[in-house]
């Protein structure tokens, strides 16, 4: 058997929803109990207090990563069937700036937000509220931002390939900074006052 | 840090510094012969350079461009958009991966059909998918799109709607319009020669 499975058409496309549902409620019920439900844990990392989210996600971006290369190099994974979300720059520094502003004033990101919902967090469902607000607007205003969102397009870009180097060599650095980074943080984690929530 | 991340960590950089040092496998796929004897057969590869023109003029993000010419006539003129890609470098780390970008429409050209179609035939058998050939390359991409088009007395409706589009394309192109355009072509006004008619002359004498 080759992965992924339902692109190689091992496994049925009418599937899709069943697997998006059963991975959703998995990766739900890994932010509630990385307590990414509480907006005081995320805006932790601003204030150098707490450093879960970047160590999760940074823990998440690496172990996938090695673990794509390694299935691949074993023939278990077909390289070429992964969707690769295309880049279009000049939209993703604008939405990268305004979704940090987001995070930063709202203490959460949409998937952490939702799981503050599901738990019966008030202030995750304020931000959920506005979140579905702005969608909206962005949407009905589309054609208005159109050429924004399309320019700058760079295909499905792979990171390695803009260093011009293999994707294993660029894992590798990835999770030497990675680790690296785990251990600054609880370096600061140290030196700053810790915060009871 | 727990001693029990430190040792995690440090599994993660050995298995990370595993995919370094493993001997590097030749994974690529080849197309069978029968299939790829049967699309060189297919005339569904080539795109017109009215096709591709629009696309661009669309600005469309699934087209990608790839002029294979040398680097120095991609330096001088190519179409908006494209990457330039050798034949030579076909399938290094960085053009494998623009070539094998799922969601892109690539289409090769170069100045004539004759290297577009070498690389078509090397991607095709290495089962790279949706590639495109603007047939003519850019030696039909000026001629149609660069050079004028005027129309005659009797071109149907759908060469006016081309000839119009190929106008605007131009402009778009190159910011000069229809105007300029035609007087590229024609000759130079023909001097109208003024005919005066001869004075009348007055009726001597009269009742």
């Amino acid at each position: 058997m080759i992965g992924p499975i339902i692109s190689s058409g091992i496994v049925s496309q009418a599937w899709d929803n069943i697997f998006a549902l059963i991975l959703g409620m998995g990766f739900g019920f890994a932010l509630e109990s990385s307590g990414f439900s509480s907006s005081r844990k995320i805006i932790g990392t601003f204030f150098g207090y707490d450093f879960v989210v970047v160590k999760v996600f940074f823990t998440a971006a690496i172990v996938a990563s090695v673990g794509l290369l390694y299935l691949s190099y074993f023939g278990l994974l077909d390289f070429s069937l992964l969707y690769i979300q295309p880049t279009f720059l000049t939209s993703a520094i604008v939405g990268g700036i305004i979704m940090g502003i987001g995070f930063a004033m709202g203490g959460f990101c949409p998937g952490t937000s939702l799981a503050a919902c599901a738990v019966g967090r008030i202030d995750g469902m304020v931000f959920f509220g506005g979140m579905f607000i702005g969608v909206f607007l962005f949407s009905e205003s589309f054609p208005i931002f159109e050429n924004m969102y399309y320019s700058g397009s760079q295909g499905a870009k792979m990171i390695n390939s803009a260093f011009g180097i293999s994707p294993e060599l660029f894992t590798f650095f990835l999770v030497l900074a990675a680790v690296g980074m785990f251990f600054g943080a609880a370096w600061v984690q140290k030196k700053v006052k810790k915060v009871e929530y | 840090m727990e001693r029990k991340y430190t040792i995690l960590a440090v599994l993660l950089i050995v298995l990370a510094l595993g995919l370094v040092i493993l001997p590097k496998k030749n994974d690529r796929k080849e197309t069978d012969p029968k299939i790829l004897l049967s699309s060189i057969a297919e005339r569904s590869r080539y795109l017109t350079t009215d096709q591709v023109t629009h696309r661009i003029i669309e600005n469309d993000p699934t087209l990608l461009l790839i002029d294979l010419r040398s680097a120095g006539q991609f330096k001088a003129f190519s179409l908006p958009g494209a990457v330039n890609i050798l034949p030579d470098s076909l399938f290094s780390q960085t053009n494998n991966e623009l070539l094998n970008q799922s969601g892109k429409d690539k289409v090769f050209f170069a100045n004539s059909d004759l290297e577009a179609e070498k690389v078509w035939l090397i991607c095709t058998r290495f089962s790279v998918k949706r590639i495109y050939i603007m047939k003519g390359g850019m030696n039909e991409w000026f001629n149609t799109i660069i050079k004028p088009t005027v129309a005659s007395a009797t071109s149907s409706s759908a060469e006016l709607d081309l000839i119009s589009f190929r106008n605007a394309a131009r402009q778009f192109f190159t910011g000069t319009g229809q105007a300029t355009a035609q007087s590229a072509t024609s000759k130079s006004p023909e001097k109208v020669q003024v005919v005066r008619k001869a004075a009348t002359r007055s009726a001597g004498g009269g009742c």
